[in-house]
């Protein structure tokens, strides 16, 4: 009886849910509403949030600030320290526990990222496996057998050793894998604070090992006995946990994929490292006295002014710093404000460079834009990482807000890019040749200031557009990809920067495409998904949909908004709609919810012409149009016979139809047409007259949606005349058939052919059907193979000015060499 | 039934560049289209890989001194090693020959071609891609079949090894 009652259950709640899945519903034929507002989707507007996308007017968040004293055991590679967090609870609940990220904890043999690591599959980032197949043995790779090696060898995680509030009382707490509960001795009210202390320790884990977000990095080759190591310290210490108003804790386990999601607070950070290390950190430095020499603390002085880089600590310096070490310690500190993160470097590798990035306004009129590296990012980092750094803020700031921070930093270690407020990690090196020389080729130095952009751009968002990145990657990841292609172009636009919506169109015709919208820890290739989709989106939308103008102003609009606050995608959907002023719901619901992709086709073009109703124009016009045909292939061919016609044999059978065919106008027509004329009434002669003389050409043109993704349609019309014209019809006009549309345009000039998005503005995945009349488009394989190769473009001219000057005794023995590389 | 033991396949050169992606960054992420085309009836397979991923895979593929970018001779090796470890099979499993029509730079990317002849009635055709992947187990690479009704793709991605995709017959 029991288990039927429980299949009815089961049965009638099965279609509430699927109601409830998609409220509104097209239940009849196919029609689909591209244009559906998506007030369904979005969450509702709150007094937290609001409905134009804004911060509501009882917005909160709470506040973190940790006091930490840490300690680099250099030789164990190990970290310990102890915190003192105050937590300001500033939400409207009253909380008996908090929930505190211990990021190490990933790196554990028995946490749910290792053990849902797939073999050969998914899981980590970094070395890899390959099952078992067919004709091949299963197959591990060497990286692969490192990190497991250096897992089993090393005991990683967090040890806590101490929680206790802050009149000593130990806290009880449950770590739950990368998460543990703190409960509270008493509930913490709103609008209270606490304050508790943790002593914690763990091993660095060997960046290079086991790939992550920090580590370090081990030189063997150093000239110091033992080597050398760059320590990159993040996700270092145990973290509050956001408590946000639309998620509450926002306690989802750290696998590895999705990022962080992180309260600001204020930071006074004590590093105590072997005497002769350098350290980078969050914050500013707020003993140079205690640890730099007096002559480094002039040189930094000098820096805040000069106009161009200098050198804090030089390369001879720091290659003889590298030779030796010591058993002395120094302690560095350091204080941030209002930052939702704290991360830092220690090395004696590094030499550093300064420069005052004079940005003006009241907000931080002089910031420090400084690099740390060691010999091995050599020249390519004296000439390019600062000035990135500056260039960076340069572009930004005019997207968004002044850089709000006195420091902004580029550090050289193990970690090929990733961000932090005031510090960012990048990998680019030089490369060691066998003279002993170091080079770098052009596309590590494109890595480099591109890299450097895209760290620094992570300032900005999310690391002060604080967004959550655990759940949506192409939030932080995708406004920055869109501003570092604007910055990287605004560098140097013969660098193919990427952020085209021509990079994007095969990864979304592919069926393997996953919406935006998607879960960071979820999403099938992040790279096109949260990268370089939602950053093309985010140039289609400057500049083809929305313009330059009212773009720009609704993303500054954004990012002043959720400045030191947590926005979440409806926030940047409704800012971007109410800002521009522009219903942009379709695109958001295009782009952003469904795996859509642009393919609009060009079908058909046909002309009408207007009857003037005078028999005197339109019986002419008819007599033209078949005299405009062709003609017969049987009289053609008996006058080539010479055959003689009955008519013309016999002059005295011709009549009077003879002389008069079928379009001759008679007064019959002329009187009927008086007639029409008189019994129109005004407004409908006076737009007949204007027409007949204006005698324009009107054409239909038929377009079909292939993609299903609703854009402009962007018109090239070229006239017989040889002049163009550019038409831009907004994509309403797929609102009520989104499949397809017909569009009457009236043109002064005869058209010759019309081309749907010449300059591939759109991502349409197939220029094929885009030309009317249709044009054969050659396959890459076909245009290749018709290519001239010796036109100038096809040179490869940095391959050619290595080419010696011959002389005219080389020129008899030998044939002029070609770099032509066609095989063919 | 023997256990084979794992094999060490190759020491893999870790970057360590996996943590984000940006454009000049490495991608280790190929595209090849695999087109229909009726107007040439060939077969045509047009590969695309960043040169900033094929400028470190032939330093560890060929040698140190291995140059994408100014050598025509290690464009060359390139295209000659990506025709090797790409390959189409038919129903019967047997390879298709391909020919190697030739390689371009355009912008960021490399491209390598090759075709062969469309043969008539195909329904279904296994693919191996092992582009990169030797080299780096985070390679993927997407393919896209184009010309035959919607698009078609299969991604080479973790420890997949062959993968296939089927036609529909012809409507009469």
């Amino acid at each position: 009886m029991r288990r039927i009652l429980l299949a009815l259950c089961a049965l009638t709640l099965l279609p509430i849910s699927t109601l409830h899945a998609d409220a509104i519903k097209q239940t009849k034929g196919n029609f689909e509403d591209k244009f559906r507002q998506l007030d369904e989707v979005l969450p509702t507007p709150n007094v937290y949030r609001n409905a134009a996308g804004e911060p509501g007017h009882q917005y909160w968040q709470q506040q973190v600030d940790y006091t930490i004293a840490a300690r680099l055991i250099e030789d164990q590679r190990r970290l310990e320290a102890t915190q003192d967090i105050t937590y300001y609870n500033n939400s409207p609940d009253t909380l008996k526990y908090l929930w505190v990220q211990l990021d190490q904890n990933k790196f554990k043999d028995d946490s749910m990222s290792a053990l849902t690591t797939t073999f050969g599959g998914i899981g980590n980032r970094g070395p890899g496996t390959k099952s078992m197949s067919d004709d091949e043995p299963a197959q591990i790779s060497l990286s692969a057998l490192r990190r497991q090696q250096f897992v089993d060898d090393t005991e990683l995680g967090y040890t806590i050793s101490r929680v206790v509030d802050g009149l000593g009382n130990t806290l009880s707490y449950t770590t739950v894998g990368t998460l543990m509960r703190v409960d509270l001795l008493t509930p913490l009210k709103s609008g209270d604070r606490t304050r508790f202390t943790m002593d914690f320790a763990f091993n660095i884990v060997e960046e290079d090992a086991v790939s992550a977000r920090a580590g370090y990095e081990h030189f063997p080759d150093d000239a110091r006995e033992g080597g050398n190591d760059i320590f990159l310290l993040a996700q270092w210490f145990p973290r509050l946990a956001a408590y946000t108003d639309y998620e509450a804790w926002t306690n989802k386990e750290f696998i590895g994929r999705g990022e962080f999601t992180l309260e600001f607070g204020n930071y006074d950070v004590s590093l105590t490292v072997p005497a002769d290390h350098i350290v980078s950190a969050t914050g500013v430095l707020q003993n140079p006295k205690d640890v730099l020499t007096a002559e480094q603390q002039r040189r930094l002085e000098q820096a805040k002014t000069d106009e161009r880089t200098v050198f804090v600590v030089t390369e001879e310096e720091a290659l003889e710093n590298e030779k030796a070490g010591t058993s002395d310690s120094k302690t560095w500190r350091f204080t941030a404000k209002n930052v939702r993160d704290f991360a830092w470097a220690s090395s004696r590798k590094f030499m550093w460079d300064a420069r005052g990035y004079q940005q003006g306004g009241d907000v931080m009129p002089v910031v420090m834009a400084m690099s740390f590296f060691p010999k091995e990012g050599g020249d390519l980092w004296k000439k390019y990482s600062t000035e990135s750094i500056i260039h960076t803020m340069d572009v930004y700031t005019r997207f968004s807000f002044d850089y709000p921070y006195p420091v902004a930093q580029s550090v050289n270690g193990p970690v090929g890019g990733m961000e932090y407020p005031m510090i960012t990690f990048n990998g680019p090196r030089t490369e060691l040749q066998d003279d002993g020389s170091r080079t770098y080729s052009q596309a590590e130095k494109r890595f480099l200031i591109g890299v450097v952009i895209h760290e620094v751009g992570h300032i900005y968002f999310p690391m002060i557009v604080n967004s959550d990145e655990r759940q949506w990657t192409w939030m932080d990841e995708g406004l920055n990809s869109f501003l570092d292609g604007v910055a990287g172009r605004e560098w140097d636009p013969t660098i193919p920067w990427g952020v085209e919506p021509r990079d994007i169109a095969g990864y979304m015709k592919s069926s393997v495409q996953v919406p935006i919208m998607t879960q960071s820890d979820s999403v099938l290739r992040l790279g096109p998904n949260a990268y370089t989709k939602p950053a093309a989106a985010l140039n289609i939308l400057r500049e083809t949909i929305l313009g330059r103008e009212l773009f720009d102003f609704a993303f500054k609009e954004y990012a002043q908004r959720w400045m030191y606050k947590r926005p979440t995608p409806s926030d940047f959907f409704r800012t971007m709609e109410e800002a521009s002023g522009v219903d942009l719901d379709w695109f958001w619901r295009g782009w952003f919810y469904t795996t859509d992709h642009v393919d609009i086709s060009v079908d058909r073009v046909y002309q009408l012409r207007l009857d003037t109703e005078d028999p005197d124009i339109d019986f002419a016009r008819e007599r033209q149009e078949e005299l405009d045909k062709p003609k017969s292939l049987t009289d053609e061919r008996n006058k080539a016979e010479g055959k003689e016609l009955w008519v013309d044999r016999f002059s005295d059978i011709s009549d009077f139809y003879d002389q008069n065919d079928r379009f001759t106008v008679t007064n019959k027509e002329r009187n009927s047409y008086k007639k029409f004329l008189k019994d129109l009434k005004p407004w409908e002669r006076k737009a007949l007259e204007r027409a007949v003389a204006e005698d324009k050409h009107y054409y239909v043109m038929d377009f079909s949606n292939h993609g299903g993704l609703v854009m402009p349609i962007i018109l090239e019309m070229t006239f017989t005349d040889g002049s163009t014209d550019m038409m831009r019809i907004p994509a309403e006009i797929w609102r009520r058939t989104p499949k397809a549309v017909s569009k009457l345009i009236i043109t002064d000039k005869e058209l010759a052919s019309v081309t749907v998005d010449p300059r591939w503005e759109t991502a349409d995945v197939d220029t094929q059907n885009n030309h009317y009349p249709r044009q054969i488009i050659k396959s890459r394989i076909e245009s290749y193979k018709s290519k001239p190769r010796s036109g100038k473009v096809y040179r490869d001219i940095m391959h050619d000015s290595t080419t010696e000057l011959k002389t005219e005794d080389d020129d008899a023995t030998e044939d002029e060499g070609s770099s032509d590389n066609n095989e063919g | 039934m023997t256990i084979r033991t794992p094999l060490l396949l190759c020491l893999v050169v870790m970057l360590s560049m996996s943590v984000c992606s940006v454009s000049a960054h490495q991608q280790k992420s190929g595209l090849t289209t695999v087109l229909f085309n009726p107007r040439t009836d060939n077969i045509e397979v047009m590969h695309r890989f960043y040169m900033h991923d094929a400028e470190h895979a032939v330093k560890t593929l060929f040698d140190k001194t291995a140059d994408i970018i100014k050598s025509a001779e290690t464009q060359a090796q390139f295209a000659e090693y990506v025709a090797q470890r790409f390959a189409l099979y038919n129903e019967l499993d047997q390879a298709f020959a391909l020919d190697l029509v030739g390689f371009e730079v355009e912008g960021q990317h490399f491209w390598i071609y090759q075709e062969t002849a469309t043969p008539p009635n195909m329904g279904k055709i296994s693919v191996r891609h092992d582009v990169l992947r030797d080299i780096w187990p985070e390679q993927n690479n997407l393919i896209n079949f184009e010309g035959k009704g919607q698009v078609q793709s299969l991604e080479f991605a973790d420890n997949v090894e062959l993968l296939s995709v089927e036609f529909a017959p012809h409507a009469h």
